[in-house]
C-alpha cells in the first residue's frame, strides 16, 4: 500500500474516480461516462506519488444510490490513510438522514456534495428554510458533523447565506472557484470534460463573496479548465483567485485538480504547479495552506 | 434652485455627506412609488430568467433603461431638492452619469462589501440615494464612514462584517429620503434581515469632464431635455 511521505500536507482537495460499471461496482452510464470507462483509484496513486501529492478527496460521480458509492466505498476502505470521501444523496429520497448516516459509518465518507438546495428560485419570495427540499440535510449535516460540498446553480446562489445562517456549525466547502453555473450553460468540451459557459468573475459573487463572514465557509481554487477561456495556465481566472484570496485568505481556500479531467490536457504535474502561476505572490506559509494546510485542518484528515 | 446652507457646505466638504430627509414627498412620492413597481413588475421575469442564465445577479435588481420606460425618472435627475447642492459642490460644472432603480431582496447578507467608487483620480464623484420605502434598523439602508472622502484618510480595513467597519453611520429614513454623497468615500448597503425588500433609486454625478461627455448615452430622451442646462447635464451637448 502507498504511505503518505514527507510531503503528506500536499491534499488535492476534490477528485473524481471511477471503474467500469460491473455487478461490483455498479453505477449510472451516460454518454459523458460509458460503462466501458474507468479512471481507477490506482492511476490517480500513480499521479500523486509522481507529483509528491499524500492525500485526497474523492467525490462520489455516477450515480447518487447507496450500491453506486460501492467503488467510492471500495477505494476508502483499501486507502484509508490516503483518502477521504464525499458522497451524493438522492433528490426524491425519503430519509436523507438514513442515507447519510449509512454512507458515513465508518467508511471514510464525511460529507455530501449538493448542487440543487430545493428553494424559492425567486429572491424576492418569501424565504422559510425549513421548506427547502434539502433542509433536512443540512438539518443531519449539523447534528452529525458531515460537511456539505457546496456546487449550487446561479438560480440558487442567493439561498445559501440563509442556510448558513442558519447552520453555522456545517462546514460547507464551495466547489471549483465559487463559481455557481447559469442554467443550461454545461456541456462536454471535445476532450470529454465538462465546460462551463459564465462570466468570470461571476455574476453569483455577490452572493458568495460576503459568505467570507461565516467562518465555517471555505472554498475550492480548482475547475479551472471548466470556466477558462485559455489553455494552462487560465491566466484570464488570475484576478478572479486574487479577488478570492483577499476576501478569504489561504487558510479558508483548498487547492483541487478535478481529476481526472485534466489527466491529459494539461496533465496532473502542471496542475499542482497551478498556484504558483496564479498567485504567485503567496508567502510560503499562505502556499502550505492552500495545497494542503486548509484541507487537513478543515477536513479533519487522519 | 435650492443651494445648500454653509453648515450644510461644510458637512459635505467634512463629512462627504448630506441626508435631506423628506426630500420627496406626497402625491410625487406617490407616483414615483407607482413608477417604480410598474416598471420592476415588468422587468422582474427577464431579471429572473438572467439570474438562471448566471448573467445577473440575484442579490439586486435594477430596472434596465428607466429614464426611457417613465418621465418621472428623469425628473429626479434635476430634482430641486438636491440639484442646487450637486451644482454648488461641483462649482455649476455638473454631468449626470448614470441611475440605478434598484431593489435589494432581503438577505442575511448584503451583496456588497465596503468600499469607495472611485479614486482620487476621478474628478468629484456623488451620488444620490433615494429611499422608496421606509427603512429602518437592519433593513438594508445605506451606510457611510463620515471623512473617509478626504484624501489620505484611512486605511481602512477589510472587514468581514459590515457592522464591524470602525466609524460607520448608517442611515435609516422614511420614503422619500435623499443621501447625497462623496463617492470616494467609503459605503456599503448593511444586511437586510427582514422580510421586505429594499427599494432606492441611485442617481450618479461627476463634476463635467470631457472624458464623461457621450452625447449619445441619453440620446433617447433628448426630446425631454428641452433647456440648455439640462442638455449639459445628461452630456446631450457641452
Amino acid at each position: 500500500m502507498p504511505r503518505p511521505d514527507a510531503h503528506s500536507l500536499r491534499i488535492d482537495a476534490h477528485v473524481h474516480v471511477f471503474a467500469r460499471a460491473s455487478a461490483e461496482f455498479p453505477r449510472e452510464t451516460s454518454d459523458w461516462l460509458p460503462p466501458d470507462r474507468e479512471e481507477p483509484v490506482s492511476k490517480l496513486l500513480k499521479e500523486m506519488e509522481a507529483h509528491r501529492v499524500g492525500r485526497a478527496v474523492l467525490v462520489q460521480i455516477g450515480g447518487t444510490s447507496l450500491e453506486h458509492h460501492a467503488y467510492l466505498l471500495h477505494c476508502l476502505k483499501t486507502y484509508p490513510r490516503r483518502f477521504l470521501g464525499i458522497g451524493l444523496i438522492p433528490p426524491d429520497i425519503p430519509s436523507a438522514a438514513d442515507h447519510m448516516d449509512r454512507l458515513t459509518d465508518g467508511t471514510g465518507v464525511i460529507g455530501f456534495r449538493l448542487s440543487s438546495l430545493g428553494g424559492p428560485r425567486d429572491p424576492l419570495d418569501r424565504i422559510d428554510i425549513r421548506e427547502f427540499r434539502t433542509y433536512p440535510i443540512w438539518k443531519r449535516a449539523a447534528e452529525k458533523d458531515y460537511v456539505l460540498w457546496l456546487y449550487p446553480r446561479s438560480g440558487e446562489a442567493h439561498l445559501v447565506p440563509f442556510l448558513l445562517e442558519a447552520f453555522p456549525q456545517v462546514r460547507v466547502v464551495f466547489n471549483h472557484l465559487f463559481i455557481c453555473p447559469g442554467k443550461g450553460k454545461f456541456s462536454i468540451d471535445a476532450k470529454g470534460r465538462p465546460r462551463v459557459d459564465t462570466p468570470v468573475p461571476p455574476m453569483t459573487r455577490y452572493a458568495t463573496m460576503r459568505l467570507n463572514q461565516y467562518e465555517n465557509v471555505t472554498g475550492h481554487l480548482s475547475g479551472q479548465y471548466a470556466f477558462s477561456r485559455e489553455p494552462w495556465p487560465y491566466r484570464d481566472l488570475a484576478g478572479w483567485h486574487s479577488q478570492l484570496l483577499r476576501a478569504f485568505g489561504a487558510n479558508r481556500l483548498m487547492w483541487a485538480t478535478d481529476f481526472p479531467w485534466i489527466a491529459e490536457d494539461p496533465g496532473y504535474g502542471p496542475l499542482t504547479r497551478l498556484m504558483d502561476e496564479l498567485l504567485p505572490d503567496l508567502t510560503e506559509h499562505e502556499r502550505a495552506d492552500i495545497m494542503g494546510g486548509t484541507a487537513q485542518r478543515f477536513l479533519r484528515f487522519p | 434652485m435650492t443651494r445648500p446652507t454653509e453648515a450644510q457646505r461644510r458637512q459635505w466638504k467634512e463629512e462627504g455627506y448630506l441626508v435631506l430627509q423628506d426630500a420627496i414627498v406626497g402625491d410625487e412620492l406617490r407616483r414615483l412609488q407607482a413608477a417604480f413597481d410598474r416598471c420592476a413588475a415588468e422587468a422582474r421575469p427577464g431579471w429572473l430568467e438572467r439570474v438562471e442564465a448566471g448573467v445577473q445577479s440575484a442579490m439586486f435588481f435594477d430596472i434596465p433603461n428607466p429614464l426611457e420606460k417613465d418621465e418621472v425618472f428623469v425628473d429626479l435627475v434635476d430634482h430641486p431638492s438636491w440639484y442646487g447642492f450637486l451644482m454648488d459642490f461641483s462649482g455649476d460644472d455638473l454631468i449626470f452619469l448614470a441611475p440605478q432603480v434598484r431593489t435589494v431582496p432581503p438577505s442575511p447578507v448584503s451583496y456588497v462589501g465596503w468600499h469607495p467608487d472611485v479614486p482620487h483620480t476621478t474628478p468629484l464623484h456623488m451620488k444620490v440615494q433615494v429611499y422608496l420605502n421606509d427603512v429602518g434598523p437592519g433593513e438594508g439602508g445605506f451606510a457611510y464612514v463620515p471623512g473617509s472622502h478626504r484624501k489620505g484618510a484611512g486605511p481602512f480595513p477589510a472587514v468581514r462584517r459590515i457592522d464591524s467597519m470602525p466609524g460607520q453611520k448608517v442611515f435609516t429614513g422614511r420614503a422619500g429620503t435623499a443621501i447625497l454623497f462623496n463617492s470616494y468615500g467609503m459605503h456599503t448597503a448593511v444586511d437586510n434581515r427582514t422580510p421586505v425588500p429594499r427599494k432606492s433609486i441611485i442617481l450618479i454625478y461627476e463634476k463635467w469632464s470631457r472624458e464623461r461627455y457621450s452625447s449619445q448615452r441619453f440620446a433617447a430622451i433628448a426630446p425631454l431635455c428641452a433647456t440648455r442646462a439640462r442638455r449639459k447635464l445628461f452630456g446631450l451637448e457641452v
